[in-house]
């Protein structure tokens, strides 16, 4: 046995269209150790929101996806967990955030009532009074002013930031043990994505949470997680603890990938070429010190 | 002024101004169609004098606006004249005819909404499976086949072959109609306490009231569908699900009422139009609403029992377009609260 919270090996998933098989993910093996904060990094379409959904369960659910490998959290393999069981760990023990915090919050509902359900997720007997209770010391722990009045607002009515906090206080309400981040603020300015990626990152240290933080962001990942994996086409391709591949990135693909952050200090929009023979090169692993 | 408030004035005042115009409108195009109405009310035997007298009785011999003048200086008392082929003051018939009708719509718009609506969750719910499918033939059915076309069927399928329900009328002739209250024979009936009546009243609205839903259902199944399955692309339902919220709490919660916004409008427009339709409806189950004396007083240009229905018709099209954004008011908060919210 390991003390993988999240233990996934040689995840592959295609879709089936009229075509044939569409391969999305080609065998890729990560984990994420308590308490850990792990990003997952690459461009679009490289197969790191599916893997997020993956994880959820959301994707099983299309007929078109084929997928294989295992999934194991908590040391229980989530393949073999009855429906049921597996969608209870939705919501409770694995939450995740999404990119554009206003489009993901319903819009006829006011924050106090989404935030309601998802308290009742993870207690089905919570009275009225102590959600609300609750509610206004989560938002307040996300350093929302006046949580009382967030409660009785809808999403619209909030701006793109406060909605943010919003759900991830939501996102943390029930003490999920893994908090997935799917781009998270990217539909956000950049002021505004740091200092809720701070309130992030406070939050889910004092509680041990564990993330899985998916992102193309080279710069905030660099800041938020303590081990990285690049992921290019359905395939990993380099994995090391943060300091260390950026430090020394050894990757073909990984070393574009940061030559192609733009400079605040100018130099113009760096120029990759769209496919390099060394990109498919084989994983390069700088192995964790434990 | 709340936004809900000043919704509700600026409909209202919208409505008075249309009214003015179908006032204006059908008191012209009902004068200037051709036939006499004085000759027509009177028949081929009476003579040239009697006509003319009458004609002068009705002020038809003047211009059509001094017309209109009378016609407003009698409706500004509530009075919207005489009918010539009931003798009766039109408002008297209205009275009479209106209630039956709007107990046939009413019942057949509960029915739109209560099939209607649910069938098109399931079927956004379901999508691209077997009742999915199923559920599109039978509203396109519902919508392709007119409501008098309904109406022949069903009779001849539930009430002829097989006689579950009464052929045709508003309540068994055994019974003793129940003191008339409020006009809608199912209020009146309970009003009475007379449970009998009661029952025989529902056993008769019930096949003309469907043949009247039945393109509305299946209007409001499809809109409710193409809607919701759009809704399902949102990212908040994904968001809903990544919660793991069961799949019939997202259907009927997350994804059901946003998707309703839309298609209200048209449900409403629908609710509407079955006044319209209620007239072959009527006609084949010898239904003794408006509509039946609507097309009898046109057959007759009977003008002022014409004005008369058609300004009923029209108010009440209006009064549920209110209601409707009244309705999407209220559940949607950016209208309700358009005040406050951000732009």
């Amino acid at each position: 046995m390991n003390d993988y919270l999240l233990d996934i090996r040689d995840l592959k998933l295609a879709f089936k269209n009229y075509a044939g098989l569409v391969e999305v993910l080609h065998g890729i093996s990560l984990n994420v150790r308590r308490g850990e904060k792990v990003a997952l990094v690459g461009e679009s379409g490289s197969g790191k929101s599916v893997t997020a959904r993956i994880i959820l369960g959301l994707l099983q659910e299309l007929k078109s996806a084929r997928i294989s490998g295992s999934v194991h959290f908590e040391g229980q393999d989530l393949e073999a967990l009855a429906l049921r069981t597996r969608l209870a760990l939705r919501g409770t023990k694995i939450s995740m955030i999404f990119q554009d915090p206003t489009s993901s919050l319903n819009p006829v509902y006011t924050i106090g009532v989404q935030f309601n359900e998802v308290l009742r997720r993870g207690n089905p007997d919570i009275s009225e009074r102590d959600a609300e209770a609750r509610a206004v010391a989560l938002l307040k722990d996300v350093s929302i002013p006046e949580p009382e009045r967030v409660l009785v607002s809808y999403p619209f009515q909030l701006s793109g930031g406060m909605n943010q906090r919003v759900m991830i206080a939501m996102a943390l309400a029930n003490e999920p043990s893994l908090l997935i981040a799917d781009e998270p603020g990217t539909a956000l300015d950049v002021t505004v994505q740091a200092q809720t990626l701070h309130l992030m990152r406070d939050l889910v240290e004092r509680r041990g949470t564990s993330v899985l933080f998916i992102s193309h962001n080279l710069g905030v990942v660099r800041e938020f997680a303590d081990r990285v994996y690049v992921i290019y086409k359905g395939r990993l391709v380099e994995h090391g603890e943060t300091a260390e591949l950026f430090h020394r990135p050894r990757h073909p693909y990984t070393r574009a990938l940061m030559a192609a952050v733009p400079r605040i200090t100018g130099g113009g929009i760096p120029t990759i070429s769209e496919t390099d023979a060394g990109f498919t090169d084989p994983m390069i692993d700088h192995g964790v010190a434990s | 002024m709340s936004p809900v408030v000043r919704l509700l004035v600026k409909r209202l005042s919208i409505s008075i101004i249309v009214l003015i115009g179908v006032s204006m409108l059908i008191f012209t195009i009902a004068r200037v169609i051709p036939g006499d109405p004085a000759r027509i009310a009177l028949g081929p035997n009476a003579t040239t004098e009697q006509v003319e007298q009458l004609r002068e009785k009705l002020h038809l011999n003047e211009p059509i606006w001094i017309q209109y003048g009378y016609f407003v200086r009698d409706f500004s008392r509530g009075d919207l004249g005489v009918s010539l082929y009931t003798n009766r003051p039109v408002t008297t018939d209205i009275a009479q005819f209106l209630p039956a009708t709007l107990e046939l719509v009413i019942v057949a718009g509960i029915f739109m909404i209560g099939f209607g609506i649910p069938l098109g969750i399931a079927s956004a719910r379901y999508r691209g499976k077997a009742a999915d499918n199923i559920i599109r033939v039978v509203s396109l059915l519902g919508v392709s086949a007119p409501s008098f076309v309904w109406a022949v069927i069903l009779m001849l399928l539930f009430a002829f072959f097989l006689p579950l329900f009464p052929i045709a009328g508003q309540i068994s002739d055994t019974l003793t109609v129940p003191p008339r209250i409020t006009g809608f024979l199912l209020v009146d009936s309970l009003l009475a306490g007379d449970i009998p009546a009661f029952l025989s009243a529902a056993h008769h609205i019930i096949l003309p009231a469907f043949a009247l839903a039945l393109s509305g259902i299946g209007q409001a199944a499809r809109l409710t569908r193409s809607n919701m399955v759009e809704t399902y692309d949102k990212p908040y339902i994904e968001m809903a699900q990544s919660y793991g919220f069961p799949a019939r709490r997202i259907a009927n919660r997350y994804a059901f009422r946003p998707s309703l916004i839309p298609s209200l409008t048209i449900i409403g427009l629908d609710f509407a139009a079955m006044l319209g339709n209620a007239f072959l409806v009527e006609a084949v189950y010898a239904w003794p609403g408006l509509s039946r004396y609507g097309v009898q007083v046109i057959l007759r240009k009977d003008l002022n029992a014409i004005v008369g229905t058609v300004l009923v018709i029209s108010a009440t099209f209006l009064i549920v377009n209110i209601i409707v954004d009244l309705l999407i008011a209220y559940i949607n908060p950016r209208i309700r609260l358009a005040e406050r919210g951000r732009p």
